[in-house]
């Protein structure tokens, strides 16, 4: 009932989605349609059924949704493993990014059984019978579980996440005390992965206005930085109704962090610091 | 060619530009929120207190001063919550050039009501 | 997220698909009790019409608010004016959680979920705590 941190999967196993229909809302060619059942591996002991999203843009079919049957004792322990065992025994088809295999990098970002998580640091053991994976919510997906983070990455680009100096560059290093160091950790760490995003209701609504969770936790990065000298710059560039005020704290951000961050909380320090140099 | 724009993801992004403002709103929809606590908590303690009263009993308890005068407050800090609530709620769902009425509409809404709500508490209150 | 680009000539691509949102995402006590603010305080913005005519009544004579008061007393009335308080108490402690988190306190998750039980109990045990003095007070009376 009382969540410590963000890797403790949802408990609640009787409301596994809201009560509406399916395809609610969804435009034509998004709604997800019924899929393949692939069979079984021969001479398994023991099996997890797994209801993966798949899209191909060259089939001019609708996504939908394929049910494979992995041997949990030929793959590893994580949802990236199954992943990877399907596209080696099953179907190569399979497409999905991965990386590091080691919750570093932020290429298997994806929603897994309702909540976004990283495949490569989430148990398969921790899943639901059959486990659903769908790509990371409310994105334009350009092959089975890939989305296009084009936009997304726009976003964070209109932020300028780098260091804005105005007086000269010092002979070494620009000093920094180590409190003053410490007000970006917890923000600095963050890896892109989208999955807060990609969880925030009102990014689904205003996705194309709101900056959402991940750009605003960079955005509150470059702002707690003492060496950055474009404080004010920043600030007008985010106070707006849509870029900033469209978070109304519902926190879904921080539930989701597979790194254990707190989007929430830098977007609180963001308003904080809005109308502390108001007064 | 089938792309209906050809504007860079940059510039989507950018839109039309930061509106550099929006702090306000946010201040006074939690000023107003500060002030309904107190405002409320007593509004309900008050039903509470004279629940089953009649006419007489009610008017005259309204016609103090000092629930006469809080039970302005209350309607004047409610309606003012209210319009900024539901607008912030009219943005975030609807997006066509139909918002503009429907915020209009809002704020006429709340303020129109608001004052006849004042006019009504004044009534009572000056009543012989 | 605009279409494919195609070569002149060819039949325009399919635009690629949305995956699901709130069709697919887990209900959380973050994105539940947050709708569940925002939807109790759409509904007290309709009550405040209420009460408003309700004062309005008050204000033109005994006879009109005779005629709301029967309204309110109904079975109709109780059950809505029921629904009305927990809806107000809802919000009520789910704005003080807000106005707390503006002050950024309380956004370890840990914090987060217990604050967030602590609003649902707090509710429910001063809407019953409300009518039970509301109806001993009218029984006494």
């Amino acid at each position: 009932m009382i969540v410590e941190s963000s890797d403790q999967v949802s408990g609640f196993s009787w409301l596994k989605r809201f009560p509406i229909p399916r395809n609610f809302k969804m435009t034509a060619e998004s709604q997800v349609e019924k899929g393949l059942t692939w069979p079984a591996p021969e001479g398994a002991t023991l099996t997890k059924a797994f209801d993966v999203y798949r899209y191909d843009p060259d089939s001019g079919d609708n996504p939908r949704l394929d049910r494979f049957h992995v041997d949990l004792n030929d793959c590893g322990p994580m949802v990236l493993d199954a992943l990877i065992w399907i596209k080696n025994k099953v179907d190569s088809t399979l497409t999905f990014r991965r990386s590091c295999r080691e919750g570093v990098c932020g290429s298997c970002s994806m929603n897994m059984d309702g909540t976004n998580w990283l495949a490569c640091t989430r148990f398969i053991s921790d899943l639901d019978t059959p486990a659903t994976i769908y790509p990371l919510a409310n994105m334009s997906i350009i092959k089975d579980l890939v989305p296009d983070q084009t936009h997304l990455f726009a976003q964070y680009a209109t932020i300028e996440p780098w260091l804005r100096s105005k007086t000269p560059e010092p002979e070494k290093e620009r000093l920094q005390s180590p409190e003053e160091r410490s007000r970006i950790d917890g923000y600095y760490e963050c890896i892109l992965c989208f999955c807060c995003t990609s969880g925030c209701p009102s990014h689904w609504w205003n996705g194309d206005r709101f900056l959402g969770p991940a750009v605003l936790l960079q955005a509150w990065r470059w702002l707690a930085d003492s060496r950055d000298e474009a404080t004010e710059e920043r600030l007008d560039n985010l106070e707006d109704p849509f870029r900033l005020y469209r978070c109304h704290t519902i926190l879904n951000c921080t539930r989701t962090c597979p790194k254990g961050l707190n989007p929430g909380k830098a977007i609180a320090e963001i308003k904080k610091m809005i109308i502390e140099r108001e007064s | 060619m089938s792309r209906r724009s050809f504007r860079s993801p940059l510039g989507r992004a950018i839109g039309l530009g930061s509106a550099k403002r929006g702090s306000r709103h946010w201040f006074a929809e939690r000023a107003t929120a500060v002030a309904l606590v107190p405002l409320t908590v007593w509004f309900l303690a008050s039903i509470v207190a004279h629940a089953g009263s009649d006419y007489t009993v009610f008017t005259a308890w309204l016609r103090t001063p000092f629930a006469a005068g809080a039970m302005v407050l209350l309607l004047v800090a409610l309606f003012h919550h209210a319009a900024l609530g539901l607008q912030v709620v009219i943005e975030d769902y609807v997006h066509s050039s139909a918002r503009f009425a429907a915020l209009i509409a809002i704020q006429l809404c709340c303020y129109g009501l608001s004052v006849i709500g004042i006019i009504a508490v004044l009534r009572v209150a000056f009543r012989s | 997220m605009d279409a494919k680009s195609t070569p002149p000539g060819t039949k325009a691509p399919r635009p690629r698909p949305f995956s699901p949102h709130i069709q697919i995402y887990r209900p959380q006590l973050t994105s539940v009790l947050s709708i569940a603010n925002r939807a109790t305080g759409v509904l007290l913005s309709l009550a405040a019409i209420g009460l408003v005519i309700w004062l309005s009544a008050a204000a033109a004579g005994p006879e009109p608010y005779a005629v709301v008061q029967r309204a309110l007393v109904s079975w109709t009335g109780q059950v809505v004016l029921f629904g009305v308080t927990f809806a107000f108490f809802l919000h009520l402690c789910g704005g003080i959680r807000h106005l707390v988190w503006d002050t950024v306190h309380g956004f370890a998750l840990r914090s987060i979920y217990i604050s967030g039980w602590s609003v649902v109990a707090a509710s429910a045990a001063l809407t019953v705590a409300a009518w039970t003095g509301g109806l001993l007070v009218a029984g006494w009376r």
